[in-house]
């Protein structure tokens, strides 16, 4: 597990790659770890719940809930009906959604709440986010069973839906980022949590779950793409409920009829350099902090 | 010659007092540059409420026999394991170790309450870096090793924390390390499981495996490690044979500022043999002193046995009721035979000069050790050389 630990000076001479591909090593020769932490916490989820695999649908289901009332206030307002597909886009995003908050939630504390193993035991310690991650995952992946077999029964959106399994992987990334960087983070700085729970209380009107960018007009629209998750919750709506080939650009009018670019292949473009980037980063961050966890906490 | 497996080279490491208060704004610049900024050469430097938890610590460890880490609490043997695991880094020197390691630092640091015995042996064993075929393969063994057949299906929070132990020794000892890491886990569950952990590290240490321990239990230390090193805040206060270690840091605890000089100076105290003797063997006990003129009448060499285990004294001799005629000038040799009849364990020998009126001693002491082995057919402090005749039957009615 463990070949050699060096002082300091190594790691100046070493490139980055040869640190990712060092990295790469480890968390692989953990891999059967980060099974048996997942198992875990998965075990330990459903051993005592009440509710048992619910728990996987309630956030989600809550999410959907308050989407489908604000949208309901929108189409009251605007004198139209609520249609089925806005439903299903708002469950297509309230998923990740729910999976990218429960992930930070869960990791942030992963390495706090396993102290006794971050200061006695030696393994590489980014499995435990990872961990955490996967443990969410897991709970996500039910109520993604339960959407596919809605979309598969009713809304069948035809060759588009390939793109979905790039933007999972991509929204996995994403979290995984999040989560990797802010269990570090909090490990130094106890206050990191409450930031974090105050910033995604309030993140979730800066990313379009409940609504769609282009009901804010062109440049609102263009700006709330900045959001690292908004290309790839739009993405997913896009080509799951649309049937939009997510190659292509996607023009419509806006209020006054002039049309603008609701999607260009460059947003997809945008959210794979970011979420791989951040992965790597965080990662990486992770890594050369990780000899200081022992003394910080 | 091959590389040394554990190489451990003028070591320090750094410490912060206290706790943090550090606000996020001002220290993750501060951290980040810390990190990245390589130029920065600080490694010499201690900021404020910065102290040297270890201070230039180089041990060698050679496979075969293990190697012994004692010292008062604090003085640093946790954070030399620590930086051998890989837990934490030096500030300057080396700190390496070749191949896998297996450190059993806290024994049942991975187990969660509410799985089960089974469950979490699983789950220790990939945290400890085995693999999943590696611990079914083991399993049974483990359970076993452990006497918990019963209840390997019960949530460990209904264990009792020496089940815990028992457990997690079981686990971490039935791993195939190619360097072992120990810190104080031979004091685990009741007596007859400590002396079943202990016989089990002994098997390891002879596979030509280097074995690290750090622990409080001098008689283990003894028995199990050739080579030992003494810490005391943060520096090697005496490396060399584990018997010697274990004098001085014995007689440490018992020195009373005894004032030096005086009629008769202690210079050397030898002590023989190195190898265990049996219960009752014969122990050579050698004194080299210089006498600077006639002892005064209240003072006496005298010659202490202590138990390393509790420093408790089982045995002493004074030159002068024993009615020996010290020599009054020049550098002598005294020779002293003892009989160890003794249960099995390490014992210090101490020399002194003593005033009796005063009941203090008057210079300072010099220590040797020398063990007893362990031949299990009585319990107790002394070997009463017990010998039981074969009954006879006795007439009369039943």
């Amino acid at each position: 597990m463990i070949a050699a630990m060096e002082a300091s000076a190594p790691d100046a001479e070493r490139s980055i790659a040869g640190e990712l591909a060092e990295l790469a090593r480890e968390v692989w020769g953990a891999r059967e770890l980060l099974a048996q932490l997942t198992l875990r916490d998965v075990r330990i989820r459903y051993t005592q719940a009440v509710m048992g695999f619910a728990w996987a649908l309630l956030t989600p289901l809550l999410v959907l809930g308050a989407g489908s009332l604000v949208r309901y206030g929108m189409a009251y307002m605007t004198g139209t009906r609520l249609e089925s597909a806005t439903l299903l886009g708002l469950s297509v995003k309230a998923l990740p959604w729910s999976f990218f908050v429960g992930s930070i939630g869960f990791a942030m504390a992963s390495l706090t709440a396993n102290l006794e193993l971050v200061t006695k035991v030696a393994f590489p310690r980014l499995v435990l986010p990872l961990s955490a991650t996967l443990t969410q995952a897991f709970d996500t992946a039910i109520g993604a069973v339960a959407l596919g077999a809605g979309i598969a029964l009713f809304a069948w959106p035809g060759a588009s839906i390939l793109w979905a399994p790039l933007l999972v992987a991509l929204s996995f990334l994403l979290t995984c980022a999040a989560a990797v960087f802010l269990a570090c983070a909090n490990l130094f700085f106890r206050d990191v949590k409450h930031i974090v729970q105050v910033l995604l209380t309030f993140g979730i009107f800066f990313t379009p779950v409940f609504f769609e960018p282009q009901m804010l007009g062109a440049r609102a629209a263009r700006l709330l793409m900045l959001n690292p998750l908004s290309p790839l919750l739009e993405g997913l709506r896009l080509c799951l409920v649309q049937g939009h080939d997510l190659a292509r650009p996607l023009w419509i009018p806006d209020a006054r009829g002039n049309p603008f670019e609701v999607w260009t292949p460059w947003y997809l473009v945008y959210a794979t350099t970011l979420s791989c980037g951040a992965f790597l980063a965080s990662c990486l961050w992770f890594r050369r902090l990780e000899h200081l966890f022992a003394e910080y906490v | 010659m091959p590389e040394p497996r554990v190489e451990f080279d003028g070591v320090w490491k750094r410490f912060r007092r206290g706790v943090r208060h550090d606000s996020l704004r001002d220290l993750l610049p501060a951290l980040v540059r810390s990190r990245f900024d390589r130029r920065r050469q600080s490694a010499d430097e201690l900021g404020p409420d910065e102290f040297w938890a270890l201070r230039d610590v180089s041990f060698r460890v050679e496979p075969g026999r293990a190697f012994g880490i004692i010292g008062p609490n604090g003085a640093g043997k946790s954070t030399i394991l620590k930086l051998l695991t890989g837990i934490l880094r030096p500030n300057r020197g080396r700190a390496l170790v070749r191949g896998r390691v297996r450190a059993l630092i806290e024994l049942a640091a991975g187990f969660h309450p509410d799985l089960s015995g089974r469950e979490n042996v699983y789950l220790q064993g990939a945290i400890i870096g085995m693999k999943r075929a590696e611990i079914a393969h083991s399993f049974d063994r483990i359970v076993e090793f452990a006497e918990l057949s019963e209840f390997i299906d019960t949530q460990v929070k209904r264990y009792s924390s020496g089940m815990k132990a028992r457990l997690g020794f079981a686990i971490a000892s039935h791993l195939d390390p190619e360097v072992l890491i120990i810190d104080e886990v031979l004091a685990v569950g009741d007596r007859a499981f400590q002396h079943k952990a202990f016989q089990r590290l002994e098997e390891i240490a002879k596979r030509d495996i280097p074995v690290v321990i750090a622990s409080h239990q001098l008689d283990r230390v003894a028995a199990l490690c050739a080579h030992a090193i003494l810490i005391e805040h943060g520096r090697v206060a005496r490396a060399g044979t584990a018997a010697e270690c274990i004098a001085q840091y014995v007689s440490e605890g018992l020195e009373a500022q005894a004032p030096g000089g005086g009629a008769l100076r202690l210079e050397r105290l030898e002590v023989e043999p190195d190898l265990p003797v049996a219960p009752g063997g014969g122990v050579r006990v050698r004194i080299e002193a210089v006498a600077a003129g006639p002892l005064p009448e209240a003072h006496t060499l005298v010659v202490r046995v202590r138990r390393v285990a509790s420093a408790e004294p089982l045995f002493s001799i004074r030159s002068r009721r024993a009615a020996v005629k010290l020599p009054d000038a020049g550098r002598f040799e005294l020779r002293l035979a003892l009989a160890a009849h003794l249960a099995g364990g390490t014992y210090l020998v101490e020399a002194c000069v003593s005033d009796t009126e005063r009941q203090r001693d008057v210079s300072p002491a010099l220590h040797g050790t020398f063990r007893v082995r362990d031949e299990h057919d009585f319990r107790g402090l002394v070997d009463l050389e017990p010998r039981f005749e074969p009954p006879t039957r006795l007439g009369g009615d039943a």
